[in-house]
């Protein structure tokens, strides 16, 4: 993949740039020399995934409140002026969390979505669109790039939503607005070094799973987990940003390291201290049926990952590999490893559960 | 030299008449007595150095001349080229350093010419000495410092009189670092005395005769006691301590560095290939894919208290926080075991090894000798603290758990069957029926004592010989009931008495928690189902293989049966 620096300095308009993967992407286009328009909900530090305050690097870094729920995504007239000016809109922003209200995705990830695609459209400002791979929603088998509506059913309300949003992005490409997609599968920690920022998508699941509050969960041994360290996603969202020619019109799979539920039960097993949950057919699961103890947390954290640990589907990265971005350069084992050492060391994992769920609002979440 | 020039030179010239002519070597005496110690037992070790292309024999010639062992080694200059170059290219990695390489290397270079000087004089110089005194010192303290790492982390874990016996390896290796430096570059131990007599540090040499002496009390003074958590809690632990740092300041005045003062640099690591599967409450270690560890109940408890990469100190009070005693003996024979290892940090692994010995590696101990071996909670153990190894291997282990599991649901599968053809008159099926629940009772029966793959069914009750004795009369009522016919009620009252009979027969000999009664109700399916999926879990693991199809079915479907609903 060619170096962002190289490409001319632009204004790039980033929506959920104080996010797990638009703080990283803000990060590396002022890197590059670039002028971020960086669009956050609320006022607070913009900090990367490593816990060190984002900066500008060698571009400019320009901080702009909005709302994308709300027409011109809520922007003062300044701010929409300067928004007039950027040369790409990457948009990252989106609710990843799970096991939330429904109208919430649809006003945040559907209504959003329309808002940006209004916005770029006025300018006809190429697009940056930062969507799933679980669009693919409950299937086995190969899913494709160029594959968007095959009247799959979606995992999980986030799913639906992701899937009418990118639809929305297809027709204003149809209309002509240039439009690339990038669609990370579950983003997870720094290649290198497992760090994490927001101990989100899979990681409640993992805590759960580890300290044995849930011991039986339906799943198939085969199932496959698709894991993508978050500076993988980075790294293609902005180089689709800065070299836009190359990725106009395309969607582009940003996946990473491919785990089994065998991969993930024999890694797990690794550990002394954690417990190695027993996977059974969903088929055959009865949420009754688990002890009392373990009811609560499954119906509140692991029930909501539920599609993802029976879908065996594995992406294909074609059209990504052709634009310069390499396969994950290890295997799954390895990088579940550095997942669960980083998590270790920070004290998210280990033993010494609590006496009672913890929270009654659902902290599982998942990937974009 | 305890040996005159004239005197080697006569020894030489007859030995070289016991070898085939024709070849012209340079000669130089190397070994202890070259080394200027010896005594009139020692060898004498002649190396002779050819300069030709082709390699001659590495294995050395024996020879005795005067009454005297001689041993004679024939290099060309080629291979004596490599050694040393190789030496040189692994100075930076003092750890991977082949202790038998540096001998060589320090032979010659310190080897007295006989005959041919020129050539000798050439191979010496392709090392300077004093660069060869650094490497031996580097290498003779990483490995102090390996030996001091290891000792402190055994003192931490209350296992004193190891921990001793590692300060005193590290006192050896640190006193021959510092004399390496010095030019004392001979490896073998045995002549340290001499060595430090020629070193001329008299303070040097008293005190560490001293510590040689404090090390060598009587095995037991440094014993702790049984409520020792690493805290140094008696005279033996503190005794042990105070010999620890002694040792660690003389190598430190010695110039030792990275000198283990602070246990919390040492950190407890993932051993590569050991997995952990519990089974019930039962906690089994499988270590490289390959043999099984059963532990008991206070053992499984510290080892589910392990969090790796944590600091030892640290995992020494969580392993306490579970209440069990003395948490570091059991941590202590974790890492015998290699079920964990550890690392220094910023240090690399800790691999001790004595002087001039190989790291020792994981020990392995005898196999367990329970019987019966496995219940389908898990492995028999032979006491709390057990941390026994199974006598099969681990996906022989894995293949008979399942068996028993299968087996199991087998037996009370049939007996429902033989049930129902009786309240139906129908005396054939009852028959079968019959005999399929007793081969399932003896292959559960055989799956508990560990044989696996089992013997055809029709062979079972031949292969009783496989199991102990007292077994025997299930063997003989289990042949008795395989030959039983049914033609009527009574008969088949009979038959199902005597079956029930039977299945508490094989029940008495395995124990009830090996052969619960699965169909008591919905919940014990369901905890029997359970276990079969744990039981599957380390099956899938380790690659074994399912008792039959018919299993895989059930197992897969969660026990959901057509005819019955949960």
């Amino acid at each position: 993949m060619s170096d962002p620096i190289t490409s001319d300095p632009m204004t790039v308009l980033v929506t959920g740039a104080s996010g797990f993967v638009g703080a990283e992407v803000t990060a590396r286009l002022g890197a590059a020399g670039h002028t971020v328009l960086a669009l956050v909900h609320r006022n607070g530090d913009l900090v990367r995934n490593n816990g060190r305050r984002l900066t500008a690097g060698r571009g400019t870094l320009i901080r702009i409140t909005g709302d994308i729920t709300r027409p011109g995504l809520g922007l003062s007239d300044d701010d929409r002026r300067l928004a007039a000016t950027a040369d790409r809109i990457v948009h990252c922003a989106a609710v990843t969390d799970f096991g939330l209200p429904k109208d919430r995705y649809e006003r945040v990830n559907v209504e959003g979505v329309r808002h940006v695609l209004a916005l770029a459209s006025a300018g006809r400002t190429p697009l940056v669109h930062v969507s799933t791979a679980y669009v693919c929603g409950e299937r086995d088998g190969i899913a494709r790039e160029d594959e968007l509506d095959l009247g799959q059913r979606p995992g999980n309300d986030y799913e639906k939503s992701k899937l009418a949003a990118e639809t929305l992005v297809r027709k204003a490409a149809a209309d002509g607005l240039p439009v690339t997609v990038v669609r990370p599968s579950i983003v997870t920690g720094a290649a290198r070094t497992g760090r994490i920022r927001d101990l989100k998508t899979i990681y409640p699941v993992l805590r759960v799973l580890t300290r044995g509050l849930v011991r039986t969960v339906p799943g198939h041994h085969d199932a496959v987990l698709d894991l993508v360290p978050v500076d993988r996603v980075a790294d293609l969202v902005t180089a689709a940003a800065t070299r836009f020619q190359d990725a106009e019109g395309r969607t582009l799979h940003a996946v990473g390291h491919e785990l089994t539920l065998r991969d993930m039960s024999d890694v797990l097993a690794e550990y002394p201290s954690f417990h190695v949950p027993r996977f059974v057919p969903p088929s055959a699961f009865s949420a009754e049926a688990l002890p009392g103890r373990e009811r609560p947390y499954y119906d509140r954290v692991v029930s909501l990952y539920d599609p993802y640990f029976r879908r065996r589907v594995r992406f294909d990265a074609t059209h990504a590999e052709a634009f310069g971005h390499r396969p994950a350069p290890s295997g799954g084992r390895p990088y579940l490893r550095r997942l669960l050492d980083h998590c270790l060391a920070t004290g998210y994992l280990g033993p010494s559960p609590p006496k009672k769920p913890a929270a009654a609002r659902p902290d599982g979440s998942t990937h974009r | 030299m305890i040996l005159s020039e004239d005197r080697l030179q006569d020894l030489l010239d007859k030995s070289l008449a016991e070898l085939p002519p024709g070849t012209e070597w340079a000669v130089a005496l190397e070994g202890s007595i070259a080394e200027g110690f010896g005594n009139p037992s020692s060898d004498i070790d002649f190396l002779l150095v050819g300069r030709f292309d082709d390699d001659p024999p590495t294995m050395p010639s024996l020879l005795f001349v005067d009454g005297r062992r001689v041993e004679i080694r024939t290099r060309s200059l080629r291979q004596l080229a490599d050694q040393l170059r190789a030496v040189e290219e692994g100075a930076e990695r003092p750890g991977r350093l082949s202790e038998d390489l540096l001998n060589r290397c320090q032979r010659v270079l310190h080897s007295h010419p006989l005959r041919g000087h020129a050539l000798v004089e050439e191979v010496k110089a392709m090392l300077p000495v004093a660069r060869f005194r650094r490497i031996a010192a580097d290498w003779w303290a990483h490995r102090a410092r390996q030996s001091l790492r290891h000792a402190t982390a055994l003192l931490c874990l209350g296992e004193s009189d190891e921990a001793v016996d590692w300060t005193r390896a590290a006192l050896v290796q640190s006193v021959k670092s510092w004399a390496a430096g010095l030019g004392e570059t001979y490896l073998e131990p045995k002549w340290l005395s001499m060595q430090l007599d020629r070193a001329g540090r008299v303070d040097i040499r008293d005190r560490y005769w001293a510590l040689e002496a404090a090390a060598l009390q009587p095995a037991g003074t440094h014993t702790g006691t049984g409520t020792h958590t690493g805290t140094g809690t008696d005279a033996g632990t503190d005794a042990a301590q105070a010999l620890l740092t002694a040792c660690l300041d003389f190598a430190e005045d010695l110039g030792l560095t990275d000198v283990p003062r602070r246990p919390e640099r040492l950190t407890v690591r993932r051993a590569a290939g050991v997995t952990t599967w519990q089974t019930g409450e039962r906690v089994h270690v499988v270590r490289g894919g390959r043999e099984v560890f059963a532990l008991g109940p206070d053992a499984g408890a510290v080892w589910r208290s392990l969090v790796l990469g944590r600091p030892l100190p640290r995992v020494l009070a969580e392993a306490a926080g579970t209440g069990v005693t003395e948490p570091g003996a059991l941590l202590a024979v974790f890492l015998r075991y290699g079920l964990i290892r550890l690392a220094w940090k910023g240090g690399g692994p800790v691999t001790p090894s004595l002087p001039l010995a190989a790291p020792p590696g994981p020990v392995t101990p005898p196999p367990s000798t329970a019987q019966p071996l496995l219940s389908v909670r898990g492995a028999a153990v032979g006491g709390p603290r057990a941390v026994d190894l199974m006598p099969v291997p681990a996906d022989r282990f894995a293949a008979a758990a399942m068996a028993l599991v299968w087996s199991n649901v087998v037996v009370e599968n049939a007996v429902e069957d033989l049930t129902g053809a009786l309240q139906r008159g129908q005396w054939r099926v009852a028959e079968l029926t019959a005999r399929r629940a007793v081969h399932a009772a003896l292959r559960a029966l055989f799956s508990a004592h560990g044989v696996n793959p089992l013997p055809a069914d029709s062979d079972l009750v031949r292969r009783m010989d496989l199991l102990p004795p007292a077994t025997r009369p299930i063997g003989v009522r289990a042949g008795e009931l395989l030959r039983c016919g049914v033609d009527c009620v009574k008969d088949g009252d009979a038959l199902l008495g005597e079956l029930r009979f039977f299945i508490d027969l094989v029940r008495g000999a395995v124990g009830a928690d090996s052969f619960p009664l699965s169909f008591d109700s919905a919940d014990t399916w369901r905890a029997t189902l359970r276990l079969g999926h744990d039981w599957l879990r380390i099956g899938a693991h380790l690659g074994a293989e399912l008792p039959i199809e018919e299993a895989r079915d059930l197992l897969a479907g969660n026990g959901a049966q057509p005819h019955q609903a949960l």
